[in-house]
């Protein structure tokens, strides 16, 4: 029997459009109304967080940063969520940031630490890209430089 | 050219209950065989996922286990993981009998997003398990209170202990040889026939069924 590596279920599960949909209308409602509750604020957000479409993580981070700054009592989650926003997003800075945050308070949670392994396997596959991206630029302009200094030898 | 390896069978499990009656101990003490003392286990955020390979009848079956948050906070949002799943491990303290009391309603909200009785919710097969009972002095739930539950929803029971790892086993391998036993069942050529499956996996022989089920069927895992 083995065990793969824990896993931040909520980085790669988004909700179906339908459930998406009934967290907006009570949050929309809510807003309407004059007085949001946290609970479907926070329901909202995550949602939001998880789905695939960036403008939806940049609204649901929005919403998690008030909540952090109004709701003392929901700072975990919120830092949990904000860390994964960011992540899915590729700030990978502002993840570490906030899920650091949550390390500080809760060294053992295994949630937070599977995320860091996720952000730091991220930074890694950005760093392969950006140096495959650098060597790709290199060798076309070796080969640009190779053609002017040969047709400059031409002449 | 040596034969592929079979590809395993998929299997989704949920776990449910109150905050801090173990869950996630549970599932740390199954996958990792370990245990975290109170003072540093922290509430789940929203659900935690853990995939955990096992063989069954000889077969490969790669579980994915869905551990959710028990706090009321999350009740609304950790309904969305339901979905999909074939197994469901409904978790209570024995030294909590608040925690035990607070299973019909986690039984009713079952029923509501995974489907009861008439809409295909019966195959989604159901183990209540009674855990800490290394608290043995504290126990505020009998093991007869628990059965009798079980038995009453029509569930499969086992009293586990996270801490001493005594019954923890027992839940995944139960729960997993008879969703295995059921899903080979409902596989059969008859059930896409209509026709009436009377037994319901209960008194499956396992050998019989794979031949009933038949090779093709096995990778398929859930028909749902």
């Amino acid at each position: 029997m083995t065990t793969d590596l824990p896993y931040a279920a909520d980085a790669e599960v988004s909700l179906s459009f339908d459930e998406l949909e009934v967290l907006r209308i009570q949050y929309a409602k809510e807003v309407e109304s004059g007085h949001v509750t946290v609970q479907t604020k926070f329901n909202y957000s995550w949602g939001l967080v998880k789905s695939p479409v960036r403008e939806h993580q940049v609204e649901g981070v929005k919403l998690l940063q008030d909540l952090y700054r109004a709701e003392p009592s929901r700072r975990r989650e919120c830092l949990y969520y904000l860390a994964l926003g960011h992540y899915k997003m590729g700030n990978f800075d502002e993840a570490r940031k906030f899920n650091g945050l949550l390390l500080e308070k809760e060294p053992a949670n295994m949630q937070a630490q599977s995320l860091s392994t996720l952000i730091d396997r991220g930074v890694t596959r950005e760093g392969y890209i950006g140096m495959a991206l650098v060597g790709g630029v290199a060798a076309i302009s070796t080969l640009l430089v190779a053609g002017l200094v040969r047709r400059a030898a031409r002449k | 050219m040596p034969p592929a390896a079979p590809a395993p069978t998929n299997v989704k499990l949920l776990l449910i209950g109150n905050s801090s009656v173990g869950k996630s101990s549970l599932l740390l003490r199954f996958s990792d065989e370990t245990w975290l003392p109170e003072d540093e286990a922290s509430a789940t955020i929203g659900v935690d996922f853990r995939v955990h390979r096992m063989t069954v009848n000889g077969k490969p079956v790669k579980l994915s286990i869905w551990d959710t948050a028990g706090q009321e906070r999350f009740r609304t949002i950790t309904a969305s993981y339901y979905r999909g799943a074939q197994g469901v491990i409904l978790v209570y303290d024995v030294a909590n009998r608040e925690s035990f009391e607070a299973l019909p309603r986690w039984w009713s909200e079952l029923e509501t997003y995974v489907g009861g009785k008439d809409s295909g919710g019966d195959k989604v097969i159901k183990i209540v398990v009674g855990n800490k009972v290394d608290k043995e002095f504290s126990r505020e739930v009998s093991a007869e209170e628990g059965k009798a539950f079980a038995d009453r929803v029509g569930s499969l029971f086992v009293e586990a202990s996270a801490k001493t790892a005594i019954g923890v086993k027992d839940i995944f391998e139960e729960l997993v040889q008879k969703i295995i036993d059921t899903s080979a069942l409902w596989d059969t050529p008859d059930r896409r026939t209509g026709a009436v499956r009377t037994d319901h996996g209960r008194g499956g022989v396992p050998g019989g069924v794979q031949v009933i089920g038949g090779e093709d069927h096995s990778a398929s895992g859930c028909a749902c």
